[in-house]
């Protein structure tokens, strides 16, 4: 079966550049005025909410529920943010929507801020996408020109403008709040919650703060209804949803498919397997930060619910591949070396822990490890999960936790033999 | 009004408070660095986690609020296994270094540790190596790889001066507190950080390794005398080889008056205790062209040394002489606002009493003819650099009947109406740069100066009395609000040295009169008992943080209601 693509049905459609006169052409700006002109505010919140749409930032948190958390009687202007600083490693998907089809994203945020009720939307979008930032800044300026932006929205008396804010490198600032700090102009740490953004966001006022993917599945959600999204996939993991798959496959790329899928179907029959035909390793399902994966998980479904109870989790939809010439430790050295250099360094705990962490398993990689680095490792992990403002503490530690569980004769091995096994045999 | 129980104690709290403070009110010690009652709350040290029941994951008590039937957990051991492991990620980039460390033994990481941390490391690798003593201001110095990056400094200077000069630089274990490009960290307050921050990474200039703080023998509260402020603080002393020596001046927490802050000036001005230059005998100045009888000392005109006795008898005799040949009008007096309220009174007493001259005055600078100094800057800081006018004008150190005021007196001393002038710590020729106050003071037949240094005035005067300073003595000052407060004695006085009471004592016994008692509690026994703003207030119920005369009455006019 064939599944039909919705956010990125222009991949099937010849030479689509994503101008406003292409997408318009191909079905595009038709949720707009249906929400603007058939639907008070509420029902578009309630929609989203019927929909069953999930955060796809990571996190995966009922979208509708969210904007619901927006006070309705708050003085204070109302904000919607579209969280596009993708930086989780193995994640690709928000890049391409953004490059390839920006005029979806651009109506989602329309129909987004018209349901909660901000004036005035912001776009962070990473630094590194010099590129995306100027698809979308062309589509912004486009938009305004067909009067899809500005001021009485097609009539509707709706006004709304974007702001587009690109980042300046910062893994940290994809946190919603560090994003926040950073739109604010303040250096980009995580504020403890609560208070929640939807309570006080940008600028001290009711903020919503939504993945690109996110807003991409709201103009197809209020166009085409609640009850054709919850159609797709799982019950509990509605909708499409965009793998990004990388490392070790014959055909890496971004795939667009429900969330019922299982692991193996996404990697055999999508993916093209793994490459030259060896023998899979571990598959990190859901962006750097998620837990491993390993053979015997590859009838998990990929919806939220199953990769959670597989003790990983669905997380941004990086999945990263890796085959049997991969040395485990290297993996959470670089993993590790990763979130070392991304730690905003305000709690102590991810601000020495990534360090620690990240400077044992490069020891042990480098042939230097002592026995007893292993147990301080699961140790220094359980001592970083939970207990951080964000989940950045989280995400370093959960991954070497998950590796030294399936891997742990890979640790020892480099341990004993005062070397790594892999060295020369393979690469990452 | 939530009520809940932490570690087993049932409290009900009538206003919103975090877990943190709710402890604290109950004595219950949760550890922690970057929470700080007079700055924002960030929660990021992350040390102050509690165990609230119910809740999936142990809460910063810092940044939790209390609700209705909470049940926390201060020490669990969930929640000790978290705090030694924050106390170990401390530790690990941060020198073992505490016996050279000028914090070491005062020092809330090296106190956690012990109690909290674990008593080993397993840290194993090399330590970030940072830039050691780095000077940020004047007073301040930086030692970045002790610093745990609490950002106490940071938020100060952002929220209390609000003139921001730190910032955190770099991410990670790279993140480091420094200046803003251009800046140095030299506002009027920038002492305060010294005190703020919980490790010896930010020094103080003036007393790094100037001690250890088990040789700080005294510990004497005090309030500080720069200003009519009087913040409250504490006076560190230690003994040396050439004796006492106030080290440290630090902000004492008093709410109402400088909740825990104090200005640099305050902090890091007391050198002159231990100034070599400082006045230490009385000194007679003889060879005054009008005066008979000193003229033909052999000695000439220059100032010696002589013994108390000796120099208030003779002083006592020309006193007499002037008062029986010119009437009490030819002596006057000014006394600085900067006396305690004891020697104000004592001084009230021995010139309007006993002498009986109504030229008596405080007032020497402008901003003290003011109904009310102002503030200097919304903070702390206040215009009336003297420390005591609001009880000097409290004490009627002012002209009586018919009484000159300062500029009245130095015209009555140029015309010759005035003889004899007194002068408590008031340097007149410094304070009066465009008036002919040298030639006035100059026709003086007696001019007595007080003071703790040498001064231009005191340059002049026939006889020089060495003062002693706020360190040095008890009694109270006004501040500005009108809260009395007191000080206390945290250096023992030259041995030669006299204070102020004992010098007008032995004054007004030597010309046949009696002044009373002079020790501190018993001169506020009379001043409580005259009337005036301070009537009916016992030397006893002035406490550590003072007492505002209304705040006292009130409730006292309450209980005698039937």
């Amino acid at each position: 079966m064939t599944f039909e693509k919705v956010l990125t049905k222009y991949q099937d459609i010849p030479e689509y550049t994503g101008t406003i006169d292409e997408y318009i052409a191909h079905g595009g700006y038709r949720a707009l005025p249906k929400a603007l002109r058939e639907l008070q505010p509420a029902e578009v919140i309630e929609q989203v909410k019927r929909s069953g749409l999930r955060g796809r930032g990571g996190a995966g948190f009922p979208c509708g529920v969210k904007w619901g958390f927006i006070p309705k009687d708050s003085p204070k202007p109302k904000y919607l943010v579209c969280n596009c600083d993708e930086s989780e490693p193995g994640t690709f998907k928000d890049r391409m929507l953004i490059e390839e089809d920006p005029h979806q994203l651009i109506e989602g945020m329309i129909i987004s801020s018209y349901a909660i009720g901000s004036r005035l939307a912001f776009l962070y979008c990473r630094g590194e996408f010099v590129y995306g930032a100027r698809v979308l800044e062309r589509a912004i300026r486009e938009a305004t020109l067909r009067g899809y932006l500005g001021k009485n929205i097609l009539g509707s008396g709706f006004d709304l403008d974007i702001h587009l804010h690109r980042g300046a490198g910062a893994y940290i600032c994809g946190e919603e709040t560090g994003l926040l700090e950073s739109l604010e102009g303040k250096r980009g740490q995580p504020r403890p919650k609560p208070p929640f953004p939807a309570i006080s966001g940008l600028y001290r006022s009711p903020t919503v703060v939504n993945n690109v993917e996110t807003l991409c599945n709201v103009p197809h959600i209020v166009l085409r209804g609640a009850d054709w999204y919850i159609g797709i996939g799982p019950p509990k993991s509605t909708g499409p949803r965009l793998f990004s798959v990388s490392g070790h496959v014959e055909r890496p790329g971004n795939y667009e498919l429900p969330m019922s899928i299982t692991l193996r179907e996404l990697i055999f029959e999508h993916a093209g397997g793994v490459k030259n035909g060896r023998r899979l390793k571990a598959v990190i399902p859901g962006g750097s930060s998620a837990p491993v994966l390993t053979e015997q998980h590859l009838d998990v479904g990929m919806d939220f619910e199953s990769l959670a109870a597989a003790g990983s989790m669905s997380g941004s939809g990086g999945v990263i591949v890796m085959d049997d010439t991969v040395c485990m430790v290297r993996v959470g050295e670089i993993v590790s070396r990763f979130y070392h250099h991304e730690s905003c360094g305000q709690c102590t705990q991810c601000r020495e822990g990534t360090a620690w962490l990240h400077k044992v398993l490069r020891r042990i990689e480098h042939g230097q490890g002592r026995k007893e680095d292993l147990d301080v490792l699961l140790d220094m992990c359980d001592n970083m999960k939970g207990k951080t403002i964000c989940v950045l503490s989280d995400a370093a530690a959960m991954p070497i936790e998950s590796y030294l569980k399936y891997f742990r004769e890979e640790f020892e091995a480099h341990v004993r033999e005062r070397a790594c096994p892999f060295e020369g045999k393979g690469a990452f | 009004m939530p009520t809940l129980k932490i570690d087993g104690v049932e409290v009900t709290v009538p206003t919103p408070m975090s877990i943190l403070e709710v402890a604290r009110t109950l004595g219950i010690e949760v550890p922690h660095y970057c929470y700080h009652p007079g700055l924002s709350v960030v929660g990021q040290c992350r040390l102050c986690q509690v165990e609230v029941e119910r809740m999936p994951k142990l809460a910063t008590a810092c940044n939790t609020m209390v609700a209705d039937g909470m049940v926390v957990w201060t020490h669990s051991p969930k929640v000790e296994k978290a705090r030694r492991a924050v106390m170990e990620f401390y530790l690990l980039n941060h020198p073992l270094d505490c016996p050279v460390c000028d914090k070491g033994g005062e020092c809330p990481l090296q106190d956690f540790t012990l109690k909290y941390g674990p008593g080993e490391s397993r840290f194993a690798e090399e330590k970030v190596q940072r830039v050691k003593h780095a000077v940020l201001g004047p007073h301040i110095v930086f030692d970045a790889e002790r610093c745990i990056l609490c950002t106490r400094c940071v938020r100060f200077c952002h929220e209390v001066p609000q003139t921001g000069e730190l910032a955190v630089f770099s991410r990670g274990d790279r993140s480091e507190i420094t200046l803003f490009p251009g800046k140095v960290l030299d506002n009027a307050y920038s002492g305060n950080v010294i005190d703020l921050c919980p490790v010896g990474a930010l020094t103080s200039r003036q007393y790094r390794f100037q001690s250890r703080p088990w040789d700080l023998v005294r510990h004497t509260d005090s309030v500080c005398p720069l200003c009519s402020n009087g913040c409250n603080v504490i006076l560190d002393v230690r003994h040396r080889q050439r004796g006492e020596e106030l080290l440290r001046i630090r902000p004492r927490e008093n709410q109402a008056v400088n909740r825990w802050w104090m200005c640099d000036e305050g902090r890091f001005t007391f050198g002159y205790f231990s100034d070599s230059a400082r006045l230490r005998v009385p000194t007679w100045r003889e060879g005054h062209p009008t005066d008979a009888a000193m003229a033909h000392s052999p000695l000439g005109p220059r100032p010696v040394a002589m013994g108390f006795d000796d120099l208030l008898l003779r002083l006592a005799r020309g006193i007499r002489r002037i008062v029986e040949a010119d009437g009490p009008e030819a002596v006057g007096c000014v006394a600085s606002s900067r006396l305690a309220n004891e020697e104000l009174f004592l001084i009230r007493r021995f010139f309007r009493d006993i002498l009986g001259t109504p030229h008596l005055d405080f007032r020497v600078r402008p901003v003290q003819f003011q109904a009310s100094d102002a503030s200097e800057d919304g903070l702390l800081r206040r215009t009336d650099k003297t420390a005591n006018r609001r009880g000097a004008r409290d004490l009627g150190i002012l002209p009586g009947a018919g009484g000159l005021d300062v500029a009245g007196m130095l015209a009555a001393a140029a015309n010759g109406r005035l003889k004899a002038l007194f002068l408590f710590e008031e340097d007149l020729v410094r304070e009066y740069p465009d008036r002919p106050v040298r030639e006035a003071l100059g026709r003086l037949e007696i001019l007595v100066v007080s003071n703790l240094l040498p001064n231009e005035t005191s340059g002049l005067a026939h006889v020089v009395l060495p003062a002693l300073g706020f360190a040095e003595k008890e009694g109270s000052f006004t501040n500005f609000q009108g809260r009395i407060q007191k000080i206390h004695r945290a250096l023992t006085p030259h041995v030669a040295s006299r204070s102020l009471p004992e010098v007008l004592r032995d004054l007004a016994r030597d010309i046949g009169r009696d002044l009373g008692p002079i020790e501190p509690a018993r001169v506020w026994e009379a001043i409580g008992e005259a009337p005036g703003p301070y009537q009916g207030i016992a030397w006893k119920d002035i406490g550590p943080l003072g007492l505002l005369p209304e705040e006292s009455r009130e409730p006292r006019a309450k209980n005698k209601e039937p």
